[in-house]
């Protein structure tokens, strides 16, 4: 949009400046192109301004869209880690149940067997203080003494192997208990930074909110000054029209009506341009003649030149012979130079630094009319603009251009 | 030429009342002595019942099959000194052990069983001394399968010498029955000689030597004592036989009564008659001797 905006600007500036003063007659008209060119003017400044803002509204909300998605991505991550930790506990919380079971059942087959254990005890203290010193069968009695203390060692070793078990299983359940802990506390912590996440990602969603808000505005702005523009631009053809058909009656009331004959009687073609035409540097075109969608905007923009991309400080050339026309300051375009090649041909070349030729002189193809801006990159791009009979023509149609 | 006339018999020709009376009552001591002589033979003394009562217990250890077990004990019956070796499993140890113990039936519960099968190893009662329990018991230790011997190594050289100590004092015993059997024999003696005193005296005025009358008497009272003791030692014998076979928990005790036949049995019954053959002649020249005129 910018664009269009700078290529109708530059075309009401160079009709003004091939215009100045056709004939008394057209003053009125000249006045009325000054008023219009003014309007034209400040309406452009507040589209630029407006266009400035949609961008950095745009660029905002891309931020800000990449925040958000950011934000998703990690609560995402942040809710599948939640999961998994929460997982973890019931897992560890299952495994804690079953050793504190367990160490229920070992702790009553302990009392159990400690008590067996005590009995047997008694049993055998009161077993052998019958039997002892019983001289009638010895043998026997020795023999079921020693049976005692077997089976008094075998329940004792039962009763310490229960124990081991019981305190292993103690530890164990222990261990469980400080790691139930320390991921209940993980998790805890984790739904902190999840809860900071959720909070930043609605204050962020918030501000694209406002973003898209002041988007929308920004575009129904831009849409109201597009429509006036191009009621402005059917403004400045109709004064274009009219400078020409004064024009025209003024070359009939002459009496040598032939001699002002020449280039500006009929609109000439570049191809038959004398001398020929010749690329004005050599480089890539970046951006096409015509209609072109725009991602960044998502609009459709109608481009009235094409952009060549050369290295930064490179020469720019006339494309073939004419005479400079206007060579200044355009909001937008930076340093433009315009050639009338006669027979209301142009040629416009924007973006440039330097300007090595003047106002009113004479060029021929192959001139070096000025140097390219320079950039951090390295690469710069030129603006290059023909209009024929004040129609825009695709450069690249009839100057052979790299694509 | 006068014939002499024989002195054999002289009392029981003299005095045949008393007799009879006398060697029914020594027939009965005899009988009496028999039963005790062959108890003490048969038993040892306390040996037997010692020897029913020791045993040797050889612990296996937990891992040994029951068919290695009992050839073990097939091999530990075959030593000298061993009279029977017993394996019991540890099923059985363990229903002997809670028939000691009654009280830990209800307490095990359904638990496993802790102990280990054993061998029951009963010495011979002949042998039952510190030196061939030492010996077997050294030899089971060597064995492999064997984890415990329980010899009673404590209490074992007591228990001998109690045995010892009461084998004595049953033979003490009897020998004093002999003793009073003699010192009654000694008065029956002299109480008849004073009785037929007269008739002796009669006997000496004829021309008979007291000391030719004394050695017939002697020699009749010997034969007598020798029939008297062996007859009364084969009706003990007799009796001891019916009694064992009566009440056969007396074989641990007496031993079984096929003994009774043994040579060595025989033998020593035939001692023992002798014994009291010159025991009755004894007492017959004693007798004799205090019943003379001058002596109390």
């Amino acid at each position: 949009m910018t664009r269009i905006l700078s290529v109708l600007l530059a075309a009401a500036v160079s009709l003004c400046i091939l215009f100045p003063a056709a004939s008394p007659g057209a003053r009125d008209v000249a006045g009325e192109l000054r008023k219009e060119r003014g309007r034209l003017l400040e309406m452009k400044e507040r589209e630029e301004k407006t266009t400035r803002e949609l961008t950095e509204a745009l660029r905002k909300e891309k931020l800000s869209k990449g925040r958000v998605g950011e934000l998703q991505e990690r609560l995402k991550r942040q809710r599948s880690l939640l999961s998994r930790i929460d997982r973890d506990v019931s897992t560890l919380n299952v495994r804690l149940e079953r050793a504190e079971k367990a160490v229920r059942e070992l702790e009553a087959a302990h009392g159990q067997a400690r008590t067996g254990l005590h009995r047997a005890e008694v049993v055998a203290f009161v077993g052998q203080r019958a039997g002892a010193g019983d001289p009638w069968y010895p043998s026997a009695r020795e023999r079921e003494r020693h049976f005692m203390r077997v089976y008094l060692a075998a329940d004792a070793e039962g009763v310490a192997r229960i124990t081991r078990a019981r305190e292993r299983k103690e530890e164990e359940r222990y261990g469980l208990e400080r790691q139930v802990a320390v991921t209940e506390r993980k998790m805890a912590r984790e739904k902190k930074v999840g809860d900071t996440l959720l909070s930043r990602q609605e204050k962020e969603r918030q501000r694209l909110a406002d973003i898209g808000r002041e988007k929308k505005r920004k575009v129904k702005e831009l849409k109201s000054l597009r429509a006036k523009i191009a009621r402005m631009e059917s403004v400045v053809s109709r004064v274009e029209r009219q400078v020409k058909e004064r024009e025209r009656r003024a070359r009939k009331a002459a009496p040598g009506g032939s001699a002002a004959r020449g280039p500006a009687e009929a609109p000439r073609r570049f191809a038959s341009l004398s001398g020929g035409l010749s690329a004005p540097l050599a480089g890539k075109v970046v951006t096409r003649f015509g209609r072109q969608h725009d991602t960044t905007f998502d609009v459709t923009i109608e481009n009235r030149g094409v952009e060549i991309e050369a290295p930064s400080g490179a020469s720019v050339k006339s494309i073939g012979r004419g005479e400079v026309a206007f060579a200044g300051a355009v909001s937008g375009f930076g340093n433009v130079l315009i050639v009338q090649h006669g027979g209301g041909l142009f040629s416009v070349y924007g973006r440039m630094e330097t300007f090595l030729v003047k106002q009113g002189e004479a060029v021929k193809k192959g001139t070096v009319v000025g140097r390219l801006q320079g950039s951090p990159s390295g690469k710069s791009v030129l603006y290059l603009e023909l209009r024929a009979g004040g129609t825009a023509i695709d450069p690249t149609s009839v100057i052979p251009l790299d694509s | 030429m006068s014939e002499r006339p024989s002195l054999w018999w002289i009392d029981w020709r003299l005095s045949r009342g008393p007799l009879v009376q006398e060697t029914i009552g020594r027939f009965l001591f005899f009988c009496l002595l028999g039963f005790a002589l062959l108890s003490l033979l048969l038993s040892g003394g306390v040996s037997r019942i010692l020897a029913d009562r020791y045993a040797i217990t050889a612990m296996l250890r937990a891992e040994v099959p029951s068919s290695e077990a009992e050839g073990l004990a097939r091999k530990a019956a075959a030593l000298p000194p061993v009279r029977s070796a017993t394996y019991r499993d540890p099923e059985a140890a363990w229903e002997e052990f809670l028939r000691a113990y009654p009280g830990l039936g209800p307490v095990r519960g359904a638990g496993e069983n802790p102990l280990p099968g054993y061998i029951e190893i009963r010495i011979r009662p002949d042998r039952l001394t510190g030196a061939d329990v030492d010996l077997v018991v050294s030899s089971l230790r060597s064995v492999p399968l064997i984890e415990h011997v329980l010899a009673g190594e404590v209490w074992l050289p007591r228990l001998l010498r109690a045995g010892r100590l009461a084998s004595r004092a049953c033979w003490g015993i009897f020998g004093a029955f002999l003793a009073c059997f003699f010192l009654v024999g000694r008065l029956q003696e002299r109480a008849r000689a004073v009785a037929l005193a007269g008739d002796f005296s009669f006997l000496a005025e004829r021309g008979v030597p007291s000391g030719r009358l004394a050695f017939f008497r002697a020699a009749g009272a010997a034969v007598s004592g020798f029939l008297l003791a062996a007859a009364g030692t084969a009706a003990g014998g007799g009796a001891l036989f019916l009694f064992l076979r009566m009440f056969p928990f007396l074989e641990g005790v007496v031993g079984p009564p096929s003994d009774l036949l043994l040579p060595r049995t025989v033998a020593a019954a035939a001692l023992f008659s002798c014994g009291a053959a010159l025991l009755s002649a004894a007492a017959s020249v004693l007798g004799w001797r205090a019943a003379r005129p001058g002596r109390k």
